[in-house]
Parts: structure tokens; C-alpha cells; sequence
């Protein structure tokens, strides 16, 4: 095994399920987040020798997966246009239709209200609400300033809450 | 609310993604068509680019086309020479009227010199003129 093999393969030990649950969060199919992360992985195997370890691991990582999932929830858009349905309607689809959803109707409804917003402060609101993830830690891996990241979080949460007609942030930023 | 025990995986999911996962290396690099065509593409569309971004400067920096000399020569002589129009209205549109073979400058300088101007007439008016 060479040291790209066991680099990858910490990689996988390493960041493999966190991956996963923000991949999951943006295709609402554990089918479909299945398939995406092993592009992902793919994507980071074929993409290591180029990995300079000027950004952290953990960041680089990060990217990858944001902008696969990016690039999947595009083709997404299109396959719904082409099959005369909205994005919105099809994740709210998949919501209500996925056997691993376990959550209660305000976790249903959460979910169909993050599903619905635009692309970057989805991104924004999946990092900060469900991984928990820095400001800091964002900015390097959306390439965005701290303060825009806050106020896309911020205007993110205020849809959230308008869509759910209730505040679930008490406490958050 | 809780924020990740609402979505759930089959039970052992991550052990075996783990397990998938770490084949990846041992896989064959696959290229697909689109990605081995691709340099081939670009090439092709430098080309085209490189043509087009030519013709576009040639079209703003070459010089006007110089007007045909033996047009206006032909054409002055008609006017001077023929005022009626019986030769011709339009020195320009006679190549329609006069049929498939048309009339070379020539042919009209002939018929000129046929119709009794002399070459010396000829020359004096084209002298006259600066042609």
C-alpha cells in the first residue's frame, strides 16, 4: 500500500460518515446520498495527488463534497424539469417517501423547509444547523466571507421560521 | 427537535460504505469518451476561434477595395460619349441587360472605335480626365 493508498484510506476512516449525513441532508435519499458519496470519495481519490496540504484535510475534504453534491442537486433540477415536476416538489417527495426518515412531522416539515431554500443558504444553513460547523471553518470551505455566511444563516433561519411558523433557534446564531 | 436522529441507515450501513469505499484505489481508472475526446475538441475550437478572430481583423484593418478603373473609364465614356443612352443607361446594370455573355470594357471601346471615335478622341477625354 503506497502513502496515497493510506492517506485515502484515513480519509475514508475519517470523514466517510460525516460526509454522509451532509450529503444526505441536501438528497434527502439514502440511495442517492449512498451513490454521491462514493462520487465523492471517487472524486478525492483521483484528486489527492494534487492535494498540496496548504488547506486542511478536513477543508479540502469539505469542498469536494459541497460542490459534488452542488453539481448533483443541478442535474437534479434538470432531470425534475424534464420530467415536468419542480425540485421542490420532488424533494418534498423523497421526504415524504423515505423508508430512513425517523423524525417526528416538525423534523418532517423542518426538512421540507431547508429543501426549499435557494442553493447557497441551503449550503450555509445544513453547515451551520446540522454539522455544527465554525464560521471559520465555512468560510475556507465556501470561500465566503464570515459575515456573508452569517447573513445568509441568518436569512436562511428567518425562512425556516416563517415556514414553520414557529422558532426553533432559541440560543442558536 | 432533534437534529440527526430524524434521518436514519440501514443497520451496519457505515462499516460496509467504509468497506466499498476503501476499493476505490484498487479500481481501474475508467475515461469516459467525453474526457478522451476532449483535447482533440479544444484543439478544434482553438482553430476555429483562431480563424474567426482573423477574418474579424482582417475585415477592420484591410484597406477598402480600390474602384475598378476601367469601370469608371468605361463608365465616363459612356456618359460623354453616348449621352442618349443609346449604349447604355447604367454602365453598372448593362451586364444584366445584355444577356448571359455580357460585354467586356473592351467590347464597349470596340464598339467605341466602331461607332467612329477615334482613338486619339479616345485618348484625349482619358487624358482630360486624369485617367
Amino acid at each position: 500500500m503506497d502513502n496515497a493508498e493510506r492517506l485515502f484510506n484515513e480519509i475514508v476512516k475519517e470523514y466517510s460518515e460525516r460526509v454522509y449525513w451532509h450529503v444526505r441532508r441536501f438528497v434527502n435519499s439514502h440511495e442517492d446520498a449512498d451513490d454521491l458519496v462514493q462520487e465523492i470519495f471517487l472524486k478525492i481519490w483521483t484528486a489527492l495527488p494534487s492535494f498540496r496540504g496548504e488547506a486542511q484535510l478536513f477543508t479540502w475534504v469539505y469542498r469536494i463534497a459541497t460542490n459534488e453534491t452542488l453539481n448533483w442537486l443541478r442535474r437534479e433540477k434538470v432531470r425534475s424539469a424534464l420530467r415536468f415536476t419542480s425540485i421542490d416538489a420532488e424533494m418534498e417527495r423523497r421526504i415524504d417517501s423515505d423508508p430512513f426518515f425517523d423524525g417526528d412531522a416538525a423534523d418532517r416539515a423542518l426538512s421540507k423547509a431547508v429543501a426549499k431554500l435557494p442553493e447557497k443558504q441551503r449550503q450555509v444553513f445544513i453547515l451551520r444547523y446540522y454539522d455544527e460547523m465554525p464560521y471559520e471553518q465555512m468560510s475556507e470551505v465556501l470561500d465566503t466571507s464570515v459575515g456573508a455566511l452569517k447573513a445568509s444563516y441568518h436569512i436562511a433561519q428567518e425562512k425556516v421560521r416563517s415556514a414553520l411558523g414557529k422558532d426553533i433557534f432559541t440560543g442558536s446564531d | 427537535m432533534s437534529k440527526r436522529n430524524d434521518i436514519t441507515t440501514p443497520e451496519g450501513y457505515f462499516g460496509d460504505l467504509q468497506k466499498r469505499l476503501s476499493e476505490i484505489p484498487a479500481r481501474p481508472v475508467r475515461v469516459s469518451p467525453v474526457h478522451r475526446l476532449a483535447p482533440y475538441a479544444a484543439i478544434a475550437a482553438s482553430f476555429l476561434v483562431a480563424v474567426m478572430l482573423g477574418n474579424a481583423i482582417l475585415r477592420h484593418t484591410a484597406p477598402a477595395p480600390a474602384e475598378d478603373d476601367t469601370w469608371t473609364y468605361v463608365s465616363y465614356l459612356a456618359d460623354a460619349l453616348d449621352p442618349d443612352g443609346a449604349v447604355m443607361m447604367d454602365p453598372y446594370d448593362y451586364g444584366e441587360e445584355a444577356g448571359e455573355e455580357g460585354l467586356s470594357a473592351e467590347d464597349i471601346v470596340n464598339y467605341l472605335l466602331a461607332d467612329g471615335i477615334t482613338v486619339e478622341h479616345l485618348n484625349y477625354l482619358s487624358y482630360e480626365e486624369g485617367y
